[in-house]
C-alpha cells in the first residue's frame, strides 16, 4: 500500500515557534425548525409571534422571539400576528461589528417594546437616529430576503 | 412574570467544609504563540504546586488528586474539541476521572462550583480546577464573532456579531433610568487599568485620565475600547480540598464558605419582569420609591437577575448581612464599565439605582471600604475566558493568605514574563483581609456565580 499526500501545504507564518495557517471553509446546514414560520413570515411582510394555548397558564402575552412551547408550562403555543408598531426600549449604534456582520455601519441596534408582547425583540433601525421611547414601525425585507433576522427592521413611525 | 415555587429558592448547603489551598497563573497576553495550551496549563499548575508554600511536594500532590475539573469557554477558539482530555493526559492525570464545564464567561466560576460540589459531597477530597483560553488563533473581528455566537444565533447574533453592542443596549437603558455621568463610568476603567500596572500577569495596564477614556474610540455607543475587557491567552489553576486534606497540604487554607449560581435568559430580549428579589441588607422599604416613569420594571435591562440570584443564595449560605461591611475585598467580572455598576447593585453594594455611589464614594478603591478588582480586572489584566473566574479566586486566595506581595512585588515575577517591575510600583496587599467575594459572569447575564472565601 502506498499513501500519497494531496499536495496542499499549510502556509508558514512564523518559523520559531512554528506558526501555520489552517484553512477553514465549511458551512453549516441550519434548520429553524418550528421557528421557520417566523422567518417565512418576514419574507411575506408579517411579524409572527406565539401565545400559550394552555388556559391554566398565567402568561397570556405574546412571545417574540416566538416559542413553539411555553416557557412557563411547556404546553404548545399558537401563532398570532403581532402589532407592527412599537417603541424603542433601548438602542446602541455599532461602529465595530464582528466579522460576519451583513449590514453597513454605523448601525443602530434597537430593542423594541410592543404592546401585548412580554419580551423586547432585538432589531435595528433602518432609517433615522434612535431615541428611547421613539415610536417605530416594522419594515420587511421582502425584495431580496437574507432569510435571517436581518429581514426585519424598523423606521420612525 | 417569573414566579418562584417554595423550593426554588432553597439555600444550598455543603455536607463537608470546602477549602482553597493553592493557586497558579500564567501571564496573560493578546497573542501567545510561544506556548501551546497544554503548556500554559502545565505552567499554571506548576506555580500552584511549587510556589504556594505547600507542606507536600509536587509529587505528593499528584498522588493526592482524585478528580479534576477543566474550564474552557469555547472549543472553536482553540479549534480542538475535547481539549480537556488532551490537557488531562498532558498533565499526567489519567486515568483519574474529570469533567469539563462550560457556562460562557462564567465558566471559571462554574468550574469552581463543580469542584466544590465534588469536595462538599465527599466524592473527592483533592481537586485541581484547570482553566485556560486561547483566543489568538483568529483575527479580533472573527474573535468577536465567535464570542457573539454565544448569543442566540437565530434572533440576535446576526445583529452586530458583537457582545459589546448587546451590553451597550443595556448601558443606554441603564443610563436612561439612572443618568450616571460618563465620568463615573470612565473612573472604573481608569481604576482597573491602573491596578493592572501592579500585576506582572496583566495584558492591558495603563495610567489613563478620565479624559483619555472619554475621548477613546467608541466600539458600540456609549462603550469605548478602554471600557471593554481584553481578549486573552493564558491559564489559571486552583486546588480545592476537604478540611483534612487542606491542612495536610498547607498551614494557610482558605475556606470556601459558599459558591452559588444563578441564570437568566441568553437573549436579553426575553427577560420578563418580577418583584425585586431582596438581599439580607434590603427590605421592601428600600424600593418603595424605586419605580418611576423611566424605571418601569425589574430586572429590565438595567439589572442582572442571575447576579442577584447568585448573591441571594451565597449570602444566605455564608451568613453575609451587609456585603460592604462583611467583605474586605471583591473581584467583579468587569467585562464592561457599565456592567460593573449594574453588578454593584445586583450584589447589594448599593440599592438598585445607586450603584454609581460605590465608585464615586471611593469605596471601590484600594484605600476604600471594599477594594474591588485590585487584580486589574478584565478591563486591565485579562479575560482568557475559561481561566477568568479561576484567576479571580487565585488572586483572592493570595490576598487572604497575605501573599499578594510574594506573587506581585518580587522583581523576578516580572522578568520571568519579559517585563520590568515599574518604578512607581505599589503594594495592593489588603492588610488583615479576612473575607472576600468573587463574581463570575456570562452572556448578558446568562450565568453568574458568587463565591465567598473566608480565613478560618
Amino acid at each position: 500500500m502506498t499513501v500519497k499526500l494531496d499536495g496542499t501545504t499549510a502556509e508558514v507564518l512564523n518559523a520559531d515557534p512554528l506558526v501555520i495557517k489552517n484553512q477553514k471553509s465549511h458551512f453549516h446546514i441550519h434548520s429553524y425548525g418550528g421557528w421557520s414560520k417566523f422567518f417565512v413570515g418576514l419574507r411575506e411582510g408579517k411579524l409572527l409571534a406565539t401565545r400559550c394555548t394552555n388556559a391554566e397558564c398565567d402568561e397570556k402575552s405574546l412571545w417574540l422571539p416566538p416559542r413553539c412551547e411555553c416557557a412557563d408550562c411547556w404546553h404548545a403555543t399558537e401563532w398570532v400576528e403581532a402589532p407592527t408598531v412599537g417603541k424603542v426600549y433601548t438602542h446602541s449604534t455599532v461602529l465595530y461589528p464582528g466579522a460576519p456582520f451583513r449590514a453597513s455601519t454605523p448601525c443602530p441596534l434597537i430593542s423594541v417594546e410592543i404592546e401585548g408582547v412580554c419580551t423586547k425583540l432585538m432589531s435595528y433601525l433602518k432609517e433615522g437616529d434612535p431615541e428611547i421611547g421613539m415610536p417605530v414601525k416594522a419594515v420587511f425585507n421582502t425584495e431580496n430576503p437574507t432569510n435571517t433576522i436581518l429581514d426585519l427592521s424598523w423606521v420612525p413611525a | 412574570m417569573i414566579r418562584f415555587g417554595p423550593r426554588n429558592l432553597r439555600i444550598p448547603r455543603f455536607e463537608k467544609p470546602v477549602y482553597v489551598v493553592a493557586g497558579g497563573l500564567t501571564d496573560f497576553r493578546k497573542k501567545y504563540p510561544e506556548k501551546n495550551s497544554s503548556q500554559l496549563c502545565t505552567e499554571a499548575l506548576r506555580m500552584a504546586v511549587e510556589e504556594n508554600d505547600l507542606k507536600v511536594s509536587p509529587e505528593e500532590v499528584r498522588r493526592m488528586v482524585n478528580w479534576c475539573v477543566y474550564s474552557q469557554f469555547a472549543d472553536h477558539f482553540g479549534d480542538q474539541l475535547l481539549a480537556a482530555a488532551k490537557i488531562h493526559d498532558y498533565l499526567g492525570f489519567d486515568p483519574l476521572g474529570n469533567i469539563e464545564v462550560k457556562t460562557g464567561g462564567a465558566t471559571g466560576g462554574s468550574s469552581i462550583l463543580s469542584a466544590a460540589q465534588a469536595v462538599a459531597s465527599g466524592y473527592a477530597d483533592c481537586v485541581p480546577v484547570i482553566g485556560w483560553e486561547r483566543m489568538d488563533e483568529v483575527p479580533t473581528k472573527v474573535g468577536n464573532a465567535y464570542i457573539a455566537s454565544a448569543a442566540c444565533k437565530d434572533f440576535e447574533s446576526e445583529l452586530g456579531w458583537m457582545y459589546a453592542a448587546y451590553y451597550a443596549l443595556m448601558a443606554q437603558r441603564y443610563q436612561y433610568e439612572n443618568k450616571v455621568p460618563r465620568e463615573t463610568l470612565a473612573q472604573i476603567a481608569c481604576k482597573n487599568h491602573e491596578y493592572a500596572c501592579y500585576s506582572p500577569y496583566s495584558q492591558n495596564p495603563g495610567k489613563y485620565t478620565i479624559e483619555d477614556v472619554l475621548k477613546n474610540e467608541v466600539v458600540a455607543d456609549p462603550l469605548s475600547f478602554l471600557e471593554c475587557c481584553v481578549m486573552s491567552v493564558g491559564a489559571a489553576v486552583l486546588f480545592l480540598a476537604d478540611e483534612e486534606t487542606a491542612y495536610k497540604m498547607t498551614d494557610q487554607p482558605i475556606r470556601l464558605t459558599a459558591i452559588c449560581g444563578g441564570t437568566h435568559t441568553l437573549r436579553t430580549a426575553d427577560r420578563r419582569h418580577m418583584p425585586i428579589l431582596l438581599l439580607p441588607n434590603e427590605t421592601e422599604e428600600t424600593y418603595k420609591d424605586y419605580f418611576s416613569h423611566e424605571r418601569t420594571e425589574w430586572p429590565g435591562f438595567s439589572s442582572f437577575l442571575a447576579s442577584r440570584m447568585a448573591a441571594y443564595l451565597a449570602y444566605n449560605m455564608a451568613g453575609i448581612n451587609d456585603p460592604v461591611e462583611d467583605f474586605d475585598i471583591l473581584e467583579t467580572h468587569d467585562a464592561f464599565t457599565i456592567s460593573d455598576i449594574q453588578t454593584y447593585e445586583d450584589i447589594g453594594l448599593r440599592p438598585y439605582g445607586r450603584g454609581r455611589e460605590f465608585i464615586e464614594s471611593g469605596d471601590a478603591y484600594f484605600e476604600g471600604r471594599l477594594p474591588t478588582n485590585l487584580s486589574g480586572g478584565l478591563i486591565g489584566t485579562m479575560h482568557a475566558v475559561g481561566a477568568t473566574g479561576i484567576w479571580q479566586v487565585v488572586e483572592l486566595l493570595w490576598q487572604l493568605q497575605g501573599k499578594w506581595d510574594k506573587f506581585h512585588a518580587d522583581p523576578e515575577r516580572w522578568t520571568r514574563y519579559g517585563k520590568k517591575k515599574p518604578d512607581d510600583f505599589r503594594s495592593l496587599q489588603v492588610e488583615g483581609a479576612k473575607r472576600a467575594c468573587a463574581i463570575s459572569h456570562a452572556g448578558t447575564g446568562s450565568h453568574v456565580t458568587c463565591a465567598i472565601l473566608e480565613k478560618p
